[in-house]
């Protein structure tokens, strides 16, 4: 591949595309990921592969075509399927919205690339394991995750002539430890670099979670769920309104609805979105600031989008008042906006542009033990999983809590809650926030589909008030 | 293509106790069109070689582009190392023993979707396009089009050698009406990329999306003025495209024995079924009878052999009401004595390495007769169709769906729509609640394209076979 850098690859792919308005665009991905479940490794795969996508734009349709070939005759038949798409398109359809590429802006220099985490030694992960497998066994537990690392380089030949580049590198632990007594904990370090993945601290905050004999009792997250209380039996609580301190890894998924519900410009501009006649209006508590920074030193930090619009930052919601959607150039064309640097696809996704570089700030609350401190009875949510939305809309959410859902009892945790439904509006539950904690970590929950693409939140955790909880498995 | 292939699980055969390799070649297109403008025009092409092996119990996948002798010699490389840096998995059960695959398979194609042309597509969608925006409520009309063609090739290090070819399309219409009471949507033949077989283009021209056009785009408008769906627990009649989602996800997940082991605990997560739960643990009531088959015609989860090899099975799930087999690979197979395994391994193209999924599961149809009888047969409750939403645990039993639209059943018949419905229950006493299922005449196939799991994550296709069914005494609401 050092002879077909993705630079040189785009640029043929390009010129494979002859006067047509085409941007071509190389990603190529190498990535390890390790995977261990009860204390073994179980799968381990390794990628190294490219996508080379041209898009072509003829009468305000795209029509886009991709190959993993980087031969001469591939990159030809990929182009001249991206051409025949579009035009295709426009005659079938007559003129289409989409105004063309835009020129690409100006790139900021970067902080986001490892060459240490790009060598992806097999070793290190090799040794990450051991190290998990050494905690879960010292605490009495079961270490089941994924360690993974990852290069992606991305190139973009724009049709003005300039081509962009962009290299990143990713990593990623996960540990959900599983105690005796069946109880799980959670706990996930991402990172730019290998260096700042540390297996052990990692693995230790899960056992505690999970109730691990040992665990270290001094640790800052041991003071706030302690092993013996999260090794007690669960209690089943009923439906209800519950005061609640979740942790990053579950205000992330808050953001995650909102990105696909409120922020999305495409739901927006048809009148679907949950900021619908809500712009420059107060939608959530006035402690919420949250913006779309892709150079935050926190975040996986990227130079631009898929239509090669510079990423810059983006206040969405300042002191709880909306100001903005994000766009990618299809939506801007209809909603008569400029892109944000949104763009998922060139050409925009059909599911619309969303912001990948959340950055929610913190507040004065030293850590999750003081959000605790002002509950009388609520619940302590370690991580939400299934996330799906009910009705755009309203930012109306169902999740399920997991690997960790805990009763705070008079300020302070006292033993496990059998994990429960939560279903509520994700704008609802940030207009309740009481407090937020002052560190903001960058979060992710590590999924990986398609060509590589890893992205995080960075928030912090809070306290809100009258969270609906709908049910469980054991209340029914 | 195949020598290749096998001097590359020959060459790992020395450091590995066991390897296979897998040569895939896959071509997508995607046609969508959104209230008149190309939404979606994408054709894909990808092809390469997955390298699997097996060292002192650990897997090391390997995964390279191209299909040179050069690239595959590089993937068998960096799959030993990776398996090698591993920490020793503690011993290596040998695997549940299998034939060695041989020879080849193609699913039947009538009309090729790749040779039609895009402006036959494209019309197709434009009609159905306008029918749709033909109700003036309605603010999003959406239709798609997907054609997916796999080949793949695929050797063992115990003399498996054998090639499929499988080619699937379909699609679906979305219409999505904004009123000052919300945004309602209606799906035909279902949400989540409609129906999708494999099959050829005749599929696609049996759905007549031009035909239900107009009726989904006058559901979607009707919803916004219908009342909401009254919170209640009470007899549910669910149509057969939620049914096949809440199969998947209740039952087809549950069953899958990786996570049944713990495997899956730290992504996917685990079950409430016990390994040993075989012949005792009740899952549902007597009418509760579902088998996984990878040999059902026209179905996404069809094969000749799986992605290790293992011939297509159809396997008893779920009998009367009990269970009585699990979702399997050769490796858990081994793990619980099963004398083989289940045949459920598949990869999402070459870059990843196959796993346990779901091949097709459904539900046996029962001797309701038909929808319309079952609804005569039903003094109170409510009908729903087409999933919303959906979301259930990490064992799989405490689930939520939301139908797109619902019907109140009074004395028999069929009564007002009724808009944002919602369900949810635990698995084992929502299936002991099934006390009817429509006959074979109302029996048939729903897709599912979008199925997560794994990591790397990998999407998987899948079909499921149900008749429309009777719930009893669940809580619906809205939401």
């Amino acid at each position: 591949m050092s002879a077909q850098a993705p630079r040189e690859v785009a640029e043929r792919a390009r010129e494979a595309a002859g006067a047509a308005q085409a941007l071509a665009t190389v990603t190529r991905e190498r990535s390890l990921a390790l995977r261990f479940a009860r204390s073994r490794p179980t799968q381990a795969t390794s990628v190294d592969d490219l996508t080379v996508e041209v898009a072509v734009v003829t009468d305000g349709h795209v029509g886009r075509a991709a190959t993993n070939d980087i031969g001469p005759e591939a990159l030809r038949r990929c182009a001249g399927a991206a051409v025949l798409a579009a035009e295709t398109a426009a005659r079938a359809a007559g003129a289409g919205v989409y105004p063309g590429f835009p020129e690409p802006g100006a790139l900021r220099a970067r902080h986001g690339h490892d060459p240490e985490t790009a060598r992806l030694a097999p070793e290190r992960g090799g040794e990450a394991l051991s190290a998990a497998f050494e905690v879960a066994a010292e605490t009495a537990t079961e270490a089941s995750g994924l360690w993974t690392a990852g290069e992606v380089e991305t190139a973009i030949a724009t049709p003005s002539g300039p081509v962009l580049v962009d290299r990143m590198t990713d990593a990623f632990l996960k540990v959900v430890a599983v105690g005796p007594g069946g109880r799980s904990g959670y706990a996930t370090r991402t990172a730019v670099s290998l260096r700042d993945i540390d297996s052990r601290a990692v693995t230790a905050r899960a056992a505690g979670k999970a109730g691990g004999a040992q665990a270290d009792r001094r640790s800052a997250d041991h003071r706030t769920v302690p092993p013996a209380a999260a090794a007690l039996e669960p209690v089943v609580l009923g439906p209800g309104e519950y005061n609640v301190v979740m942790e990053p890894h579950a205000v992330h998924e808050l953001l995650w609805v909102l990105g696909l519900s409120a922020f999305n410009g495409l739901a927006h501009a048809e009148g679907r979105g949950a900021l619908d006649g809500r712009l420059h209006t107060r939608v959530v508590s006035p402690a919420i600031n949250l913006s779309d920074s892709p150079r935050h030193p926190s975040t996986l930090p990227r130079a631009f989008d898929s239509e090669a619009v510079a990423k810059a930052p983006l206040p969405l919601i300042e002191d709880g008042v909306a100001h903005r959607v994000v766009h990618d150039v299809r939506s801007g064309a209809i909603a008569a906006a400029s892109s944000t640097g949104h763009a998922g696809a060139a050409g925009g996704g059909p599911s619309g542009p969303v912001p990948v570089n959340l950055v929610m700030a913190g507040g004065g609350a030293a850590d999750e033990q003081e959000l605790c401190a002002g509950v009388e009875h609520g619940i302590y949510v370690t991580r939400l999983w299934y996330t799906n939305i009910v009705r755009t809309a309203e930012s109306l959410f169902t999740a399920v809590t997991r690997d960790g859902t805990f009763l705070i009892e008079d300020g302070r945790v006292t033993r496990p809650v059998a994990d429960m439904r939560v279903t509520d509006s994700a704008l609802g539950v940030l207009s309740r926030v009481r407090a937020l904690g002052s560190r903001s970590v960058l979060t992710s929950d590590g999924e990986l589909y398609g060509r590589r693409f890893a992205s995080g939140s960075v928030c912090p955790p809070l306290r809100a008030a009258a969270v609906r909880f709908t049910g469980s498995a054991a209340s029914g | 293509m195949r020598g290749l292939l096998q001097d590359l699980v020959d060459s790992a055969s020395g450091r590995a106790s066991y390897a296979d390799a897998r040569h895939v070649r896959t071509l997508v297109e995607e046609v969508a069109l959104r209230n008149g403008e190309l939404d979606l025009l994408d054709r894909r092409e990808e092809e390469g070689i997955g390298v699997r092996v097996r060292v002192k119990g650990a897997w090391g996948f390997a995964a390279v582009r191209g299909s040179g002798r050069a690239d595959g010699e590089d993937a068998v490389a960096r799959a030993l190392a990776l398996a090698e840096a591993q920490p020793v998995a503690g011993g290596e059960l040998a695997l549940a023993p299998e034939p060695p695959a041989r020879g080849s398979h193609a699913s039947p194609c009538e009309t090729d979707p790749f040779e039609v042309s895009l402006d036959d597509k494209l019309a197709l969608l434009a009609e159905a396009d306008a029918a749709m925006r033909s109700e003036p409520l309605v603010s999003v009309a959406r239709g798609q089009l997907l054609s997916r063609c796999q080949e793949k090739t695929f050797a063992s290090s115990e003399g498996a050698l054998c090639e499929q070819r499988v080619t699937e399309c379909g699609g679906g219409l979305e219409a999505v009406a904004v009123g000052v009471s919300g945004t309602q949507v209606r799906s035909y033949p279902g949400s989540h990329s409609g129906h999708i077989a494999q099959a050829g283009w005749e599929h696609v021209l049996a759905l007549d999306l031009v035909g239900h056009a107009p009726r989904v785009a006058a559901e979607a408008a009707a919803l916004l003025s219908a009342p909401v769906c009254p919170s209640d627990r009470t007899t549910l009649v669910l149509a057969k495209e939620q049914l096949g989602l809440q199969i998947h996800e209740s039952v087809g997940h549950a069953l899958e024995l990786d996570r049944v082991l713990g495997g899956e605990a730290s992504y996917a997560g685990t079950s409430f079924v016990p390994a040993e739960g075989i012949g005792s643990t009740r899952l549902g009531s007597e009418l509760m009878s579902v088998t996984a088959d990878a040999t059902l015609p026209g179905a996404l989860g069809t094969f000749r052999w799986d992605d290790e090899g293992v011939q297509a099975q159809c396997v008893a799930l779920v009998r009367d009401g009990t269970l009585r087999g699990f979702l399997s690979s050769r490796e858990s197979a081994a793990e619980v004595r099963l004398e083989r395994s289940g045949g459920c391994m598949r990869a999402e193209g070459f870059a990843r390495q196959p796993i346990v999924r779901m091949t097709n599961v459904s539900l046996d149809a029962g001797t309701a007769g038909t929808l319309e009888e079952l609804i005569a047969a039903t003094r109170r409750g409510i009908y729903m169709e087409t999933n919303r939403s959906w979301s259930i645990d990490s064992r799989r039993l405490h689930f939520q769906f939301a139908g797109e639209a619902a019907w109140e059943i009074v004395d028999g018949r069929l009564g007002r729509m009724l808009r944002d419905p919602v369900y949810a229950g635990t698995t084992p006493r929502f299936w002991g609640g099934l006390d009817a299922v429509c006959s074979p005449s109302e029996w048939g196939l729903v897709s599912v394209t979008n199925c997560g799991k794994g990591e790397p994550g990998q999407l998987a296709s899948v079909s499921h076979g149900s008749a429309p069914a009777r719930f009893r005494d669940v809580l619906v609401g809205s939401g």
